[in-house]
C-alpha cells in the first residue's frame, strides 16, 4: 500500500539524533535567543539560501520595475526590427513579430511570478486544511480523502489539467484556479502523513478533553505545528508551479496569446533555437534563476526550521 | 524462578581490569556553544564485576557508554583514554574498532523496539552477529543462534528464530538484543538503560537474563541506569554521575549505607520506595541540573546543595578518596562521612507528606460499575474483516470520593489507561455505567450538559512536554480551557495568574514557550491547566514517569497539597507501585482488563493477597542493597498474554505461581471459572479475586 | 505472495476502470467536437453538425449517459475505443503509438530508478564529501530546469556533437528513419532513435529518486538498528549496506507508481520536441481536435502504465521486505 511510504519515512525522522546522545544545554540555551532570532541565524549561515533570497528579490524587483527601463511595451510590435539579436535598442533582441524580448520577459516574469506565488499559497492553504482535517477526523473522512488524493495522484493530473485548461484557460487567473484545483494532492498527502503523528500528540488529546472544538483544534494545535513543513512546501510549490506552468504553456494549454508568460516565451523560442537562440535563452535563464533561487531558499528554510528532518518535504516535490 | 543470591563474589585483588577509562572527556557542538557532556571520567572494570553508573537525564552517562563502544557521532570530540585489555580505543579507526565491537565489547541498548533491523529474522540477525567475528558456516551459525535464543529464555527457540522482530514483545526483543551482545563472548558488556522501556515484571526477568549472560561470559558489566533500585540489586560498585562527572564512586553497600556526596544523599531521599515500613516523606531537590555549556566554575551542584559553602562555588572539587567511603567529589565529604554533617541540611519537606489517610468521606465524585470496553481486531488492508475482539476492560467497578486518591496499577496492556480514557470521554460506555458527580453519563445527551460535565473532569498527562502545544506560550495554554467554557478576557487573565501561583510558578513564566521551561515547571503548567475549570476529579495518567527523580518528589508533594486545599479527587494511573504508594489512598491492581485486587494502600502493601499483586510488588527493585538481596522475589514466568483471547477462567492462570502449586480441584476452577471478588476479613474495602489463596 | 500480488493487481485494474470512465465524462464536458465545424466553409447548421457527429457516438443531442454506455460496452466487449470526430478509428491510431511510448516511458523509468538510487546510495554514505556535493548540486540544478529546456539542451548538444565529432547515430527527430528494411536494421534504427528521448526523460526522472532516496537513506542511517549492527562488529559502511539500505529502499519501491504520471507528462513534452508520433503527441493532437475518444484512450494508456509500474513496485517490495512474504 502506498501509505507505507510516508509512515516509514516520517517515523525515521522523528527521533532527534542530538537528543539521543544526551546533549543537554542546547535546548536550555536556545530559547533565550528568541526562537525567531535563532531561526534567522541558522538561515543566514546557509550561504546558498542567502544567495537564493537575493536572487529572488532581484527577480521580483525586475518584474515590478523592469518596464521603467524600456520604452517598449510587451504588446508593441516594432515592424522595423523583426527577429533581431540583442542590441542597444532591444536589449534582449526581438521576436518574429517584432515584440521586444526584454519587455516581454519583464511582463512574462510578472505573469509567471503572480501565477506561481498565488498557486503556491492557495495550494498550501487547501492542502493544509484538507490534509490535517483528514488526519484529525480519521475513520471514513480520512479514507475517503485519501482515496480521492490517491486517485488524482495516479491519474496524470497533467492530463486533466490540459483537458480543463484547454477549454477555460487563456486567462491567467483561470490558470491559477485550475493549477490549484489539480495541484494540492501531493502536498496534502505529505501534510496528512505528518498530521497523523500530530493527531496522536498528547496536547491534541488534552485539548479534546478540555472540550475544545474540532476546527479550533485543527487551526490552533495541528496546523501551527506543521509550520516548517508548510513554509518549505510554499517555496517548493513556487518551483513546482513554475515548472507546471511552463510545461502547460509550452504545449499550448497555458497562458494564451496575446498574454505572455515565461512558458509561452519558451514555446515560441523553442522552434528557432538554432537560428535565434536569444528568444529561448533569456526566458529559459529567468525560469532557471527563479526555480533555483526558490529551491535554495526552501532548503535553507528547512535546515533552519527543522534541523532533524531530512525527508520532510522531499515527498512533496512535483 | 526465585533468586535470592547475588553474584557478589569479591573479585581477586590481582585481577587486571578488562576496561579502564581515564579522564574521558566528550564535547558535542551545539547552537549555544560546545556542550561538555562528559568532563573527566575515570573507572576500572574488573572481569565478572558490575559497575553501575547512575545519573539523571543529561548527566552524560549514555555518552560515556557510547564512547566506550566507539559509537559516538563523528561530530563529538573525544579526549582521554579508553583502555580495553591495555589497548587505547580512542583514536582508532572504524575498521579497528569494529574488530573489537561485538567480539570484545557487547552492548545492550535502551529501546528494544527500534534496536533490531525490522527486515531480518532474529535468527538471521544473530547468526550474522556470530559470523562477523567467527568463521562459521551458515548452518553452524544458525545452530548457535538457536542455542543463544534458548540461553536467553526464548521459548521454542528453533521455531522462533525464523520470526521477525515485530512479532516479538518488547521483553522478548530485549532478550534477543542481549543474545546478540553476548554472541561472541565479549569480555565487557555495556548495558544502557536496558530495562527502562519495559514493564516491571519483565524488567525483573531481563535483569536476571543479563546476570545470566554475565555469568555465562565472565564479562565485566557496565550497567547504566537512572533507577537506583536497579543498581542496588545488580551492581558491585556504583558511580553517581552529575553534570558530566562522577561525583561519588563507591562499593554498593557503602554507597547506600552512607551516601557521602550531598547529591547522592538527596537523590536517595527523593526516591519513593515500595518497602519502607513507614510513610517516609519525600524531600525534593530544589532547582535543576545545570546546562553543560559554559559551565561556571565551582561545584555544579552547589546551587542546589543545602550544605554548600563559599569555597564550593569557587573551585570544582576533585574526586578524592574518603576512607571507608570510596571516592567523593565534595569539599565537605569528611564531615558527612563521619556523621557530623547532615548532607540534606535542615531542609525539611516543603509540603506535607503524601497520603492523607483513609478519612476521605466526601461525596462520591466518580462511580464506575461493570465498565466494559472492547476493540475490534481487524485484518486485511483493503477490506477490513473482523477477526477477533480485544477485551481491553472487562467489568471494572470502583468508586472515588472527593478528597480521595485511587491508584489504578498494572502493566501495559492491563486496561488501566483505557479505563481512564473511558471516564474522560464522557460518552455512554459500551457496557456498564459511569457516574460523574452523581450524573450518569449514559443519560446525558445535550452537548451543553456534556460541556458542563467536562469542567468537572480534567486530565494531567504523562509527558509534560508532549502535552503542551510547543507553539503556544504558557498564558495561552492556561487560557485555552477557560476560553472553551466562554470566560471573558478579564476573568481569564486573573484566573491564569491565580493558577500559576497555585502550582508554585512565578508569574513571569506566562510569556514563555514550553521548550523554555524545565521538566518540573512543565508538569506544573500541565497541572495548572487541568485545574483551570475548577474540576472535582483529576485524572492523572502516569504523572511522574517522565520526570527525573530529583524533580518527581516536588510534584508529588504539590499534588498532595492541592488535594488537601481544593478537596480534589484523583484517579491515578501508573505502572510504578512505589510512586502510587506515595499519592494514593486506595489502590486497584489491574491485569488483562480486570481488577484483581483492591484495597487501602497500606493494606495492599502490607498484606497483598493476589499472586499477581505480590509478584508486582516484589518485582520493583528497592534502592537498598541489603534488603534488595535479602527479600524473597517472585519472578513471574512469561508475559501478559494478548487480551484477544482471554482465558475462560482466571485471566492470570497462565503465569500464576499459585496455580502450579494448587491441587487438581482448585486448578479446575482456575481454568473454568472467573474468580469473584472476595473480602479480606478485618480489612474493610480490601478485596481480591483468586481461587487459590 | 502470488495472492498478494494478484490482489494488488485487481485493485489497480479497478483504478484503471474508474480513472478511464472519469476521464470520459471530463472529456465530454470540456471538449466540444462541434467547434471543429465552426471554421468550416460553407457554414453548417447545428443539425448538420450533429448529424455528422452521430455515427461516431459524439452527437451532443444524445444524453451523455447514453453515449457513455455505448462507448463503455464497445470497449468492454470489442475493445473498440471509438472514433475521432472525423471518423478515424482510435484503435488504429494508438496501437503503434502505445508501443513506442510505452517503450520510452518504461525504459526511462527503469534507468531513472537505477541511476537515481545508485547515485543516492553512493553519495549518502559519503555525505558532504565532494562526490555528494557535486551530484547534489547537479541534481538540484536539473530538478529546477523545465523539461522543455532540458530536452532542447539535449537536442542542442546532440546537433553539436553530430556536427563537430562526426557522429551520425544521434537522431534528433522522429522515431525511425524512412527506407530501412529488414528485421535487424529496423530494430537497430529504432534503438538509435530511442537514445536521445530516453536520455532527456531519464535526466528528468532520475533527480527525484536521487534526492528522495538520499534523504531516506540519511534518515535510516541514524536508526537505532544500524547502531546495533555496528555494535555487533560491522563497520559503519557495512552496517549501512546490509541493514539500512534495504529498509530504505522499500519506500522508494512503493513510490515508483506515483512517479509514472510525471514520467508520462515528461514524455508528452519530449515527444513534442523530438517529433515522435507517440501517445504524448497524440494526446495533444486529440485535445486540440476535440477528440473525446482519443483523449480517453490516452488517459487509459497512462493509467495502465501507472498500474504496470505499481505492480512491478509491489513485486519489488515483496523481494525487499520479507515481512510481506510471511503475512
Amino acid at each position: 500500500m502506498a501509505t507505507d511510504v510516508t509512515t516509514d519515512a516520517s517515523s525515521g525522522a522523528t527521533p532527534d539524533p542530538a537528543a539521543r546522545v544526551t546533549a543537554p544545554g542546547g535546548k536550555k540555551n536556545a530559547p533565550d535567543l528568541g526562537l525567531g532570532r535563532l531561526y534567522l541565524r541558522r538561515f543566514l549561515r546557509n550561504r546558498l539560501a542567502v544567495v537564493g533570497v537575493v536572487i529572488f528579490v532581484l527577480l521580483v524587483l525586475f518584474s515590478a520595475f523592469g518596464s521603467l527601463f524600456t520604452s517598449y511595451a510587451y504588446s508593441d510590435a516594432d515592424f522595423a526590427a523583426l527577429t533581431q539579436p540583442p542590441s542597444a535598442a532591444h536589449w534582449f533582441g526581438t521576436n518574429q513579430g517584432g515584440n521586444d524580448v526584454y519587455a516581454s520577459a519583464v511582463h512574462g516574469l510578472q505573469r509567471s511570478l503572480a501565477i506561481a506565488v498565488s498557486v503556491s499559497v492557495l495550494t498550501v492553504v487547501v492542502a493544509a486544511v484538507i490534509g490535517s482535517s483528514a488526519a484529525y477526523f480519521g475513520g471514513r473522512v480520512e479514507k475517503a480523502t485519501l482515496a480521492v488524493i490517491h486517485f488524482l495522484l495516479v491519474v496524470p493530473s497533467f492530463l486533466i489539467l490540459a483537458l480543463v485548461s484547454h477549454r477555460l484557460a487563456g486567462d491567467w487567473r483561470v490558470l491559477i484556479v485550475v493549477l490549484t484545483v489539480f495541484g494540492w494532492m501531493s502536498t496534502a498527502r505529505v501534510i496528512w502523513s505528518v498530521s497523523t503523528s500530530l493527531r496522536e500528540r498528547d496536547y491534541v488529546t488534552a485539548a479534546e478533553f478540555m472540550g475544545i472544538s474540532a476546527p479550533r483544534i485543527i487551526l490552533r494545535h495541528i496546523i501551527p505545528n506543521l509550520g516548517s513543513l508548510l513554509i518549505v512546501n510554499l517555496t517548493l510549490g513556487v518551483v513546482a508551479t513554475v515548472l507546471s506552468e511552463t510545461a502547460l504553456s509550452f504545449l499550448g494549454f497555458g497562458v494564451q496569446t496575446p498574454d505572455v508568460s515565461l512558458g509561452t516565451m519558451l514555446a515560441d523560442g523553442a522552434g528557432t533555437i538554432t537560428s535565434a537562440p536569444w528568444l529561448f535563452a533569456f526566458p529559459a535563464g529567468l525560469v532557471v534563476l527563479l526555480t533555483v533561487s526558490m529551491t535554495f531558499v526552501g532548503d535553507g528554510l528547512r535546515d533552519a526550521l527543522d534541523p532533524t528532518s531530512v525527508t520532510g518535504a522531499a515527498g512533496g516535490r512535483r | 524462578m526465585t533468586l535470592t543470591t547475588l553474584a557478589a563474589t569479591p573479585a581477586p585483588t590481582d585481577a587486571t581490569p578488562v576496561l579502564s577509562v581515564r579522564d574521558l572527556r566528550i564535547t558535542f557542538p551545539s547552537e549555544a556553544g560546545p556542550v561538555e557532556a562528559v568532563r573527566g571520567v575515570d573507572f576500572d572494570l574488573l572481569p565478572g564485576r558490575t559497575l553501575g553508573i547512575v545519573g539523571e537525564s543529561g548527566s552524560g552517562k549514555s555518552a560515556t557508554a557510547m564512547a566506550v563502544m566507539g559509537l559516538l557521532p563523528p561530530s563529538a570530540e573525544l579526549r582521554g583514554q579508553v583502555l580495553l585489555g591495555g589497548r587505547d580505543l580512542i583514536g582508532l579507526g572504524d575498521k579497528e574498532l569494529s574488530a573489537l565491537r561485538g567480539s570484545s565489547i557487547g552492548m545492550v541498548f535502551q529501546d528494544p523496539l527500534s534496536a533490531l533491523t525490522p527486515i531480518f529474522s532474529v535468527g538471521r540477525l544473530l547468526s550474522d552477529a556470530l559470523r562477523v567475528h567467527q568463521d562459521l558456516t551458515k548452518r553452524a551459525a544458525w545452530e548457535q543462534a538457536v542455542e543463544l535464543l534458548d540461553l536467553v529464555g526464548i521459548p521454542d527457540p528453533r521455531g522462533r528464530a525464523k520470526s521477525f522482530p515485530h512479532e516479538f514483545s518488547g521483553g522478548m526483543r530485549q532478550r534477543v538484543v542481549i543474545a546478540m551482545a553476548i554472541a561472541n563472548k565479549p569480555s565487557v558488556l555495556v548495558a544502557d538503560e536496558p530495562t527502562t522501556a519495559l514493564d516491571v515484571t519483565v524488567q525483573a526477568q531481563i535483569l536476571d537474563v543479563l546476570r545470566l549472560a554475565q555469568q555465562e561470559t565472565g564479562a565485566g558489566l557496565v550497567l547504566i541506569t537512572h533507577d537506583l533500585g536497579v543498581v542496588a540489586g545488580h551492581a558491585d560498585d556504583i558511580a553517581v554521575m552529575y553534570a558530566g562527572r562522577f561525583v561519588e564512586r563507591a562499593d554498593v553497600d557503602e554507597l547506600f549505607r552512607r551516601p557521602t556526596m550531598p547529591y547522592t544523599a538527596r537523590l536517595l531521599a527523593a526516591v519513593p520506595t515500595v518497602d519502607s515500613g513507614v510513610h517516609r516523606p519525600l524531600v525534593p531537590i530544589g532547582g535543576e541540573p545545570p546546562a553543560l555549556v559554559d559551565l561556571p566554575g565551582g561545584c555544579p551542584f552547589a546551587s542546589r546543595c543545602a550544605v554548600a559553602q563559599d569555597a564550593c562555588r569557587a573551585d570544582e572539587p576533585a574526586l578524592r578518596e574518603i576512607t571507608g567511603h570510596g571516592h567523593v567529589a565534595c569539599l565537605r565529604a569528611d564531615e558527612i562521612a563521619d556523621g557530623t554533617l547532615d548532607p540534606a541540611g535542615d531542609t525539611g519537606p516543603d509540603d506535607g507528606p503524601g497520603g492523607s489517610g483513609p478519612e476521605a468521606t466526601g461525596e462520591v465524585v466518580l462511580r464506575v460499575e461493570d465498565l466494559v470496553k472492547t476493540f475490534p481486531v481487524t485484518k486485511g488492508a483493503l477490506l477490513k474483516r473482523r477477526v477477533g475482539t480485544l477485551h481491553a476492560v472487562n467489568r471494572v467497578s470502583f468508586e472515588l470520593r472527593a478528597g480521595e486518591t485511587l491508584g489504578l496499577v498494572g502493566e501495559s496492556g492491563s486496561g488501566k489507561t483505557t479505563t481512564l480514557l473511558e471516564v474522560l470521554r464522557l460518552k455512554r460506555p459500551e457496557g456498564g455505567r459511569i457516574e460523574v458527580a452523581g450524573t450518569d453519563i449514559g443519560t446525558v445527551d445535550s452537548a451543553a450538559r456534556v460541556r458542563e460535565l467536562r469542567q468537572d473532569v480534567q486530565i494531567v498527562m504523562q509527558d509534560p512536554l508532549g502535552a503542551l502545544n510547543p507553539r503556544l506560550p504558557v498564558f495561552q495554554l492556561l487560557a485555552e480551557p477557560l476560553q472553551a467554557i466562554g470566560r471573558d478576557r478579564e476573568s481569564i487573565r486573573s484566573r491564569v495568574h491565580e493558577l500559576l501561583a497555585l502550582v508554585g510558578l512565578d508569574a513571569s513564566v506566562s510569556g514563555r514557550f514550553p521548550a523554555a521551561l524545565s521538566g518540573g515547571q512543565r508538569q506544573r503548567v500541565g497541572i495548572a491547566r487541568a485545574l483551570a475549570t475548577e474540576p472535582k476529579l483529576l485524572a492523572l495518567d502516569e504523572p511522574l514517569s517522565a520526570l527525573d527523580v530529583s524533580v518527581q518528589a516536588g510534584v508529588i508533594n504539590l499534588l498532595a497539597r492541592l488535594k488537601r486545599e481544593l478537596g480534589l479527587a484523583y484517579l491515578v494511573v501508573a505502572h510504578d507501585l512505589a510512586v502510587v504508594r506515595y499519592i494514593s489512598d486506595r489502590i486497584a491492581v489491574m491485569y488483562l482488563g480486570h481488577i484483581v485486587e483492591t484495597g487501602d494502600t497500606e493494606s495492599i502493601f502490607s498484606d497483598p493477597r493476589h499472586p499477581y499483586t505480590r509478584a508486582l510488588l516484589s518485582a520493583i527493585p528497592v534502592p537498598d542493597p541489603q534488603r534488595e538481596r535479602a527479600r524473597e522475589r517472585v519472578v513471574l514466568q512469561g508475559e501478559q498474554p494478548s487480551a484477544t483471547q482471554p482465558p475462560a477462567g482466571c485471566v492470570f492462570v497462565d503465569r500464576c505461581p499459585l496455580y502450579r502449586l494448587a491441587d487438581e480441584e482448585v486448578r479446575g476452577r482456575c481454568r473454568t471459572e472467573r474468580p469473584e471478588p472476595t473480602a479480606v476479613a478485618g480489612r474493610p474495602g480490601h478485596q481480591y479475586a483468586c481461587h487459590a489463596v | 505472495m502470488v495472492r498478494h500480488v494478484i490482489r494488488k493487481a485487481a485493485g489497480w485494474l479497478l483504478m484503471i476502470v474508474v480513472a478511464t470512465n472519469a476521464t470520459y465524462f471530463l472529456a465530454s464536458w470540456f471538449l466540444d467536437p462541434r467547434s471543429n465545424f465552426k471554421e468550416l466553409r460553407p457554414v453548417r447548421t447545428e443539425e448538420q453538425i450533429d448529424r455528422a457527429l452521430a455515427p461516431y457516438n459524439l452527437n451532443p443531442q444524445e444524453p451523455l449517459l447514453h453515449r457513455w454506455w455505448d462507448w463503455f460496452t464497445s470497449v468492454v466487449f470489442h475493445f473498440d475505443w471509438g472514433k475521432s470526430p472525423t471518423g478515424v478509428s482510435v484503435n488504429g491510431e494508438i496501437g503503434y503509438r502505445a508501443l513506442i511510448s510505452g517503450e520510452l516511458v518504461i525504459i526511462a523509468t527503469i534507468l531513472s530508478v537505477v541511476i537515481g538510487v545508485t547515485l543516492a546510495v553512493y553519495t549518502a554514505s559519503r555525505q558532504y564529501g565532494w562526490a555528494d556535493r557535486i551530484s547534489q548540486a547537479v541534481s538540484i540544478a536539473v530538478f529546477n530546469i523545465p523539461t522543455s529546456v532540458a530536452a532542447l539542451a539535449v537536442v542542442f548538444v546532440a546537433i553539436w556533437l553530430n556536427q563537430n565529432a562526426g557522429l551520425h547515430f544521434l537522431y534528433v527527430a522522429g522515431e525511425n528513419s524512412p527506407g530501412v528494411e529488414g528485421l535487424f536494421p529496423t530494430i537497430g534504427d529504432r534503438l538509435l532513435h530511442l537514445i536521445l528521448p530516453t536520455l532527456s526523460l531519464t535526466l528528468m526522472g532520475y533527480v527525484g529518486y536521487h534526492l528522495t532516496q538520499r534523504s531516506l537513506l540519511l534518515d535510516t542511517i541514524n536508526a537505532d538498528f544500524v547502531r546495533t549492527a555496528q555494535a555487533t562488529g560491522l563497520t559503519r559502511s557495512k552496517a549501512i549496506r546490509r541493514h539500512a539500505l534495504r529498509a530504505a529502499l522499500i519506500p522508494t519501491a512503493t513510490s515508483v507508481a506515483f512517479s509514472i504520471p510525471a514520467m508520462f507528462t515528461g514524455a508528452v513534452i519530449t515527444e513534442t520536441i523530438f517529433g515522435w508520433n507517440g501517445m504524448g503527441r497524440y494526446f495533444i493532437q486529440t485535445i486540440s481536435k476535440n477528440d473525446v475518444h482519443g483523449t480517453v484512450a490516452t488517459a487509459a494508456f497512462a493509467a495502465a502504465l501507472t498500474a504496470i509500474g505499481a505492480i512491478l513496485a509491489d513485486i519489488a517490495t515483496v523481494f525487499l521486505d520479507p515481512r510481506v512474504r510471511v503475512n
